[in-house]
Formats: C-alpha cells, structure tokens, sequence
C-alpha cells in the first residue's frame, strides 16, 4: 500500500506568531487561531510545501534538530500530528 | 542517603559533561503520540440557529459576477471547458445539508461539487465567509 503524503498549507495563508514554549497560527481561510506546541510548528516549517510522507517528515526534522537516537520510534508521533493537522486543514493529505 | 554498590551506575560525572557540551543542533521536544498539540479557537461568531440557516452564500462573490466556477472551486472565464456557470445564491441550510452529503438545491452532482469547493475556498472579506464559517460551529 503506498505510503501516505501531506502537505503543509501554503504559508501565505498562514500568520504564525511564536511565543515562548507555544505559537499562534493565524488560518486565513478559516479565520480560526490554532494555538499549537512543538513538534507541530517546526514540522510545517520543514515541511515547506513539498508533498512529504512520514519518515521524510521526520527525516527533514531530524537534519535541523537534535531529536535523540531513538527516532524510528518518532514516526507515530509524527503520524499522529499530521492527522490532528489533516483534520484542522493546515495540512492537506495527498 | 542510599548507599548504591551500583557498579554499573553509568558514570555522573561522564553524563553532566555531555549536558553541559553545547550540540550543534536545537533539542525538538516531540512529545507523545496521544498528547495532542493543537488548540483551536473560531472566530467568534454570535448568531442564532434561525439566522444561520437564512444566511446566504452568494456563488461566486458579488464581486466577481461574470466568472465561471471549475469542478475544483477555483473561478475561471467563462469560456473554460468544464466549468459551471455561476450567479447562484444559497441559503445557510442548503450549504449545512450539501456539507452532509446532499446536493445543492437545481444543481447536478458535478456542479454541485464544484460550487461546494468554492465555497470551501472563501476567505475572510468574501461574501458569505461568515456565513460558511457559522456552519461549522458546534452546537
């Protein structure tokens, strides 16, 4: 079965306003704030707006940040937030 | 105080080091799978039942008459092979009961599809955007 994609809404859509251990996402299409934690504003960040399965997610993140060694066990975790994104419209699944 | 006779207690002193060596890449706290990381909040909309299911979407918006709408939503001239003429306005409840399933009241499938992903498509400033964002608040 092929593996999953998603896609980061495009960034103009987005006003993304960090603040401490929290940002704010600003979705102009739907005019809702979505007030999220990491891993979830770096991974639209690495995600760009290339069409990414799981493990190339985590690998991007993975090249930018010191995740730990355990990283295969990640890929739920990062599977898990791209379905919270998909179900909010800040990703597209593909 | 215990009195460990660990021998294989892994080294402090080793361990406080590689804490205080700077690494070359930011520490991603990646949390848990079942830990959400996401909290929404909607633009805050008061309007009663009964007005929200009277609210209008015009399709396209008033100030773009005179384009067709593409089987994706997107708004093209009207000379576009595929696309479906527009200048049609629907009530709150129809948009309620087509999210659901059902079709748009006078429309085909294919046209009714393509009026809902321009609708899904309508920014804030767009006529009907509030209208379309009051659908989708709980009740």
């Amino acid at each position: 079965m092929a593996q999953p994609r998603f896609r980061a809404e495009d960034a103009s859509h987005l006003v993304i306003k960090p603040l401490d251990d929290l940002s704010l996402i600003y979705h102009r299409r739907s005019g809702t704030t979505h007030v999220v934690a990491s891993p979830v504003p770096e991974m639209l960040g690495v995600m760009g707006g290339d069409p990414l399965g799981v493990e190339e997610i985590l690998e991007r993140l993975s090249q930018r940040f010191e995740l730990g060694n355990e990283t295969e066990s990640l890929i739920p975790v990062v599977a898990a937030r791209l379905e919270e994104l998909a179900a909010l419209g800040l990703v597209e699944r593909l | 105080m215990n009195d460990r006779e660990d021998h294989s207690q892994p080294d402090e002193a080793q361990a406080a080091e590689s804490l205080a060596v700077p690494s070359r890449r930011q520490m991603l706290m990646m949390g848990a799978v079942a830990t959400s990381a996401v909290v929404s909040i909607r633009p805050a909309l008061a309007q009663s039942a009964a007005s929200v299911m009277n609210c209008e979407i015009p399709v396209p918006d008033m100030g773009r008459a005179g384009q067709y709408i593409a089987a994706d939503g997107r708004l093209v001239p009207p000379d576009t092979p595929g696309a479906f003429p527009a200048g049609r306005v629907f009530k709150g409840e129809d948009v309620k009961a087509a999210i659901k399933g059902r079709s748009l009241p006078g429309t085909s499938y294919e046209q009714s599809q393509a009026y809902m992903n321009y609708i899904r498509r309508l920014q804030a400033g767009n006529s009907g955007f509030t209208c379309y964002a009051s659908l989708q608040m709980p009740r």
